[in-house]
């Protein structure tokens, strides 16, 4: 296998078993030094191996082109003649790896298995006279390897389990690297992390430190910041908006969903809070300013404001065409609600209704008048047995008067009477 | 001053101040807590035993180890502050698998071994109201893996931290005693060390039961779980020396209590029930059943940490999901640990006619032997730009830091050179 080493079929190797590796002038078998660390081209799928940092004597680091290297073999990798002079210094361009040094024993995330773990090894292949980067050891394996003592606990797990130690190796393609800036940057990656829902995005979040955390979460834009946001549990919510600036923070609260936004900001400190109001847009912010005024174990506290409200004379044509338009920024749109000027709960048309109904009706006419309604002051458990008994996605929330306030999804509901379901 | 920072021009001095306090609270914690787990079931007996074998003659040694206890506590919360990242990530990230690897052996050991003894204080403690180890010990090890695993453990913690007030039964037992303070601070004053191996044994124990290898780690990542940046640093570091001068003033008094009462009439602790005459100043004939509650907390309190904290070191070094948010399923290492741990510990009491006050003194023992190690580790992380950008140590806590870890050495070497 050594001797094929630049040549002919695809061989494997670790990056555990090159490093520390002498260095060694082919022709006089002058020692260059010891292997130090390999530069990889992270902008391609799979990346090549392009540079060796090579520690010399006095612990110096210079980089050598992969181009001198002629084979690896033995305990040694053998260079050109001429890679003494070829020695250069070490800079890494952006888009490249120091694979060592970036990528051994860091997190990085298993986008397959929506999961943070930590490089135990790297694996690479051999094809042609290429060194390409092609997955990354997580397992037991690897880390036993890394320890010296892979021989031992294969042996031992087959003697005393019958059990073979399998390879945790996850493709390179699958792996998003969230180590250092400038890799995050790059387009490649984040269209990685972006193919995950954002619930799975929000768990790995939880999982990584927390300086990696906002610095992941910078990247990823604010359309899914605010996604993200939504799924996350409260403390990790406040540590993610005290990394933002307040302009930012302002433009994130934005882009959710009224009840979430407040959720968020009754868990931070007042002032922060305020300060955040006041840089989100002027309705917006006044949405969830009401409905910060309720208490959380309320049903006010559970509800959203963004739901669909019409006056009965309104037909189904053009609540049809109000709902399209409106969509968007609606948490609920399975229900529309009618009122009255006054802002009093007539009735209900669900979307079923709605789009089989003649488009020349009155909501008035088609509404559903048997209400279940709960109060402003009711509590989370009484709500959740109505929606247990009526299977409703949605329930109104109304004041004494009968003035409908706001709607309570269930999902928000879920948070709050299961929060280790939720979240 | 106060009015250029407040534009709206009416100063908020009230309100500020509450805000102020509030976020002190918001802060405070991680130093506390760690220092009240550090008073566990090894602590305390290995303070009794320190006061009783040795009366005062040792009773210095507590100066110097709180400056180091402050100094160590805050180079963790420091780390863990500016670098966002719990000490075991670091040290796997900056010196490998293979480094990470012994490490962590080392110190699941340790961990056991403090585990073991914390389940010998809840036997001895339960001893003394009469239930036999094999009834309690079970009993304990169930209700500490249910209080973690299926209750809310951060609820329990505050009984634990209201149940420490024990420790004040203490200090007004030290002030009954009415020990001759002239001959107290003249101790103090007067440090002196015999060279005999039973002695350098207790200060090794001392060291590692007050500065014991655990906290580092579960320091660390409370501060990082915590949240807490470089911007709170100021107030962490508050906390840090408030909670391990608590610690050494516990320790002062029940050294010197231990002194007063037991080595003044020779007597040597086999038991808890010996160990409790210390309370009897104050509490009379209710000593011994005082002595045990406040055994039974801290050991109950230890025993949920420890377990959990070694769980959380090892899941983070190795990559593993390591959450009790988590399912079985998700994080099988993670629970695997945790319950292999109060397992062994549990089960290593129940052996027949196991000398339980030796084991927690021995598990502190092999504290202080590791820790040496682990200081050294943290004094290069402390000075790596790549974990502490700007903050890196300053030449002074360097040296500090490395008379401590070359004096610590010494000392475990020497002891056990003498030991042999």
């Amino acid at each position: 296998m050594q001797q094929a080493a630049k040549a002919t079929t695809d061989a494997t190797r670790f990056l555990s078993d090159l490093l520390k590796r002498r260095v060694v002038d082919a022709s006089q078998g002058r020692i260059l030094g010891r292997l130090q660390d390999l530069v990889a081209d992270a902008r391609q799928a799979l990346p090549p191996i392009i540079g060796l940092v090579v520690a010399g004597p006095n612990r110096q680091r210079r980089l050598l082109p992969w181009s001198q290297v002629r084979e690896i073999k033995g305990k040694a990798i053998l260079v050109e003649a001429a890679a003494g002079s070829a020695l250069g210094p070490v800079v890494v361009n952006p888009g490249e790896l120091l694979l060592r040094e970036q990528l051994m024993d860091k997190q990085i995330v298993d986008t397959a298995g929506a999961k943070v773990v930590r490089v135990n090894d790297l694996k690479l292949m051999q094809r042609g006279g290429q060194l390409l980067l092609s997955g990354v050891d997580v397992g037991l394996r690897g880390l036993m390897r890394r320890v010296g003592l892979q021989g031992v606990t294969e042996a031992l797990l087959r003697w005393v389990f019958s059990y073979d130690l399998g390879e945790n190796v996850i493709k390179w393609h699958r792996v998003q690297t969230v180590g250092s800036e400038h890799i995050l940057r790059l387009k490649l990656s984040q269209a990685r992390l972006a193919s995950l829902h954002p619930a799975e995005l929000a768990d790995i979040l939880e999982d990584l430190d927390p300086s990696t955390r906002s610095r992941v979460f910078h990247a990823l834009g604010k359309e899914m910041a605010a996604d993200i946001l939504e799924e996350t549990e409260p403390k990790v919510q406040v540590a993610l908006i005290k990394d933002l600036s307040t302009a930012e923070a302002g433009d994130i609260l934005e882009q959710m969903s009224p009840d979430e936004a407040a959720d968020v900001l009754q868990s931070l400190d007042q002032r922060r809070a305020e300060k955040l109001l006041r840089e989100m847009e002027y309705e917006q912010a006044n949405t969830v300013r009401c409905l910060l005024d309720h208490d959380e174990e309320t049903a006010g506290g559970l509800m959203t404001t963004a739901f669909l409200a019409l006056p009965p004379q309104e037909t189904a044509g053009r609540a049809l065409q109000i709902l399209q338009k409106k969509a968007p920024e609606l948490d609920v749109f399975y229900y529309i609600y009618v009122e009255d000027e006054a802002g009093k709960l007539l009735g209900v048309v669900n979307l079923r209704e709605l789009l089989s109904a003649d488009p020349g009706a009155t909501l008035g006419a088609l509404m559903f008048t048997r209400l279940v309604a709960v109060d402003l002051e009711a509590d989370p458990d009484d709500v959740a047995e109505l929606f247990a008994k009526y299977g409703f996605r949605a329930l109104p929330v109304v004041d004494q008067m009968g003035r409908l306030h706001g709607v309570i999804r269930f999902k928000a509901l879920l948070a709050a009477v299961a929060p280790h379901l939720g979240r | 001053m106060a009015e250029t920072l407040n534009p709206g021009g009416q100063p908020e001095l009230r309100r500020s101040l509450w805000r102020r306090l509030a976020l002190i609270l918001a802060v405070v914690g991680p130093g506390i807590i760690t220092s009240n787990v550090d008073n566990d079931a090894g602590g305390i007996t290995t303070y009794s035993l320190a006061g009783a074998d040795f009366g005062l003659r040792l009773l210095w040694t507590l100066a110097p180890i709180t400056v180091v206890l402050i100094l160590v506590q805050d180079m963790s919360a420091r780390m863990g502050a500016v670098s966002g990242k719990g000490l075991a990530a670091l040290i796997r990230e900056r010196f490998g698998a293979a480094v990470t690897f012994y490490l962590m052996i080392g110190l699941v050991l340790t961990n056991l071994a403090n585990t073991i003894a914390e389940f010998a204080g809840v036997a001895a403690a339960m001893g003394v109201f009469g239930v036999e180890a094999r009834i309690a010990v079970p009993l304990a090890a169930v209700l500490v893996w249910f209080l973690v695993v299926k209750a809310s453990y951060k609820a329990v913690e505050k009984v634990f931290l209201w149940a420490c007030l024990f420790y004040v039964a203490y200090i007004i037992s030290g002030f009954l005693a009415g020990p001759d303070w002239g001959g107290v601070w003249l101790a103090m004053a007067r440090p002196s060390l015999e060279w005999t191996p039973a002695s350098l044994t207790m200060v090794v124990g001392l060291v590692g039961t007050t500065i014991a290898p655990w906290m580092q780690f579960y320091l660390q990542a409370a501060v990082v779980d915590k949240g807490l940046t470089a911007k709170d640093y100021r107030i962490v570091r508050w906390d840090v020396i408030v909670g391990s001068v608590a610690v050494s003033v516990v320790a002062f008094f029940i050294i010197l209590v231990c002194a007063v009462t037991l080595n003044a009439q020779g007597i040597k602790i086999e038991s808890a029930e010996q160990a409790a005459i210390a309370l009897k100043p104050l509490a009379g004939r209710y000593a011994a059943a005082l002595f045990a509650f406040g055994l039974l907390n801290a050991s109950l309190f230890a025993a949920c940490i420890l377990p959990l904290s070694t769980a959380y070191t090892v899941c983070e070094a190795f990559g593993w999901e390591d959450s009790l948010n988590r399912k079985f399923t998700e994080a099988p290492q993670f629970y695997i640990l945790y319950s292999l741990m109060i397992l062994m510990g549990a089960l290593a009491v129940m052996w027949p006619d196991l000398p339980l006050i030796a084991i927690m003194y021995f598990s502190q023992v092999l504290n202080g032997l590791v820790l040496p190690a682990i200081l050294y580790f943290m004094l290069r992380l402390l000075n790596d730009p790549m974990v502490m950008g700007d903050q890196v140590n300053g030449p002074l806590a360097n040296l500090v830091g490395w008379v401590i870890i070359v004096a610590l050495s010494l000392l475990s070497l020497a002891m056990v050179y003498l030991s042999i």
